[in-house]
């Protein structure tokens, strides 16, 4: 059945289709923790003196995230720090938190749990009551983003590292490109770049690792992770967009890397042309950026009557 | 010849007849290698690995739509 390519070790975990490596648990391990330093070396991602917020909602992505940057920290090159959001999803939320606090605390790494309700007054369970929203996820992405942004200045945070991994991205370019969505396709990257003082910049770590390996990843280190469906998760055109990927991808093992690899190389000229810095100014009701009177979550508030 | 499988917090013994494989599992449960992955005793292994008698077969979804 083959061994290691590396070492030999006839115990292997994992077959790459896209390299013909098989690998054991050792090789596989170090693997990916060389390839996402790669990948952090190549971007940027990192200043020595960088502190840096993970988003860790105890899924495996930002276990994982966590678990990498750490080893920049035992190096004494950076700082981290930590922000897990409680959306408000009875049965679901409470167990990733319980895990994302595990971790921060195994770690000694500073960390803090906001929820929406704390936050906005009102948590998603409450949300999905009420009549005319404009479906979880929607709001999840909003609320987030405003909470982690607000969470990165009161940390004193340098940078944002997000889990993003290469299904993400490739799943993010193929959404926007068949949706002719030219804007958003070209704020897609390694790293967000607005020449505003008043957002943090965000690295995504992971983005040429896929998920499946990742989920591998934390498994063969025995780390725990928060394993379960969000149940307000619904069928969406990212979830069609991910199935066709994955069927791809049994036969054409390269095609997330050949994605990834394509987008990255026409992103300059995409973003020359179509990328505007907007003004930002800030929200009139809560003083986040925002290119209009009222900031996304502002608005999301008033409609909700909070 | 049986082997226990694993999902989540149901086990179960299933029998085996012939030549069966975690892949040939998978297909047989329309469960995809993509989503999971499979250990076998407590250790990870690839699809092709074969259950043999006794063993303890445990799948766990790592990928979750949404
Ligand atoms: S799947 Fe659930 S947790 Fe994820 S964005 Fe949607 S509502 Fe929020
Ligand atoms: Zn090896
Ligand atoms: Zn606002």
């Amino acid at each position: 059945m083959g061994s290691c390519t590396k070492c030999g070790n006839p115990n292997v975990i994992i077959k790459r289709k896209a390299s013909g490596q098989a690998l054991c648990k050792d090789c596989f391990i170090e693997s990916i923790e060389k390839k996402v330093k790669q990948t952090i070396k190549k971007e940027n991602f990192l200043e020595k003196g960088d502190k840096v917020l993970v988003a860790l909602s105890g899924g495996k992505d930002s276990v994982v995230t966590l678990e990498i940057l750490n080893s920049y920290v035992e190096r004494h090159i950076i700082e981290l720090c930590a922000v897990t959001i409680d959306e408000g999803i009875a049965g679901y939320r409470e167990e990733g938190v319980e895990i994302a606090k595990a971790h921060a605390e195994r770690l000694g790494i500073p960390h803090k749990v906001v929820s929406f309700k704390e936050s906005f007054g009102i948590d998603l369970d409450e949300i999905m009551k009420t009549e005319g929203h404009r479906g979880s996820c929607t709001y999840c992405g909003v609320f987030r983003r405003w909470i982690i942004n607000r969470a990165a200045r009161e940390f004193g945070a340098t940078k944002i590292a997000t889990g993003h991994n290469l299904d993400d991205e490739t799943q993010a370019i193929l959404m926007n490109y068949l949706e002719g969505n030219m804007e958003n396709l070209a704020k897609i990257g390694p790293k967000t770049e607005s020449n505003s003082e008043m957002f943090t910049v965000k690295i995504k770590p992971l983005r040429e690792i896929p998920e499946k390996e990742i989920g591998l990843y934390a498994l063969a280190k025995g780390l725990d992770i928060h394993l379960a469906g969000c149940p307000y998760a619904q069928e969406s055109f990212r979830m069609e967009i991910s199935n066709i990927l994955k069927d791809l991808s049994k036969d054409h093992p390269t095609i997330m890397y050949s994605t990834l690899r394509g987008f990255d190389k026409i992103r300059p000229a995409l973003r020359q042309e179509l990328a505007h810095d907007y003004e930002y100014d800030r929200c009139e009701r809560c003083g986040e950026p925002s290119s209009n009177r009222l900031c996304r979550a502002c608005t999301f508030l008033e409609e909700l009557g909070k | 010849m049986s082997f226990t499988l694993k999902i989540k917090d149901q086990v179960e013994e299933r029998a085996i007849d012939g030549d069966l494989t975690i892949k040939d599992l998978l297909d047989d449960l329309d469960l995809s290698s993509e989503t999971m992955v499979s250990k076998k005793n407590g250790e990870i292994v690839i699809e092709e690995e074969t259950i043999e008698d006794g063993d303890e077969i445990e799948f766990i979804q790592i990928i979750y739509g949404g």
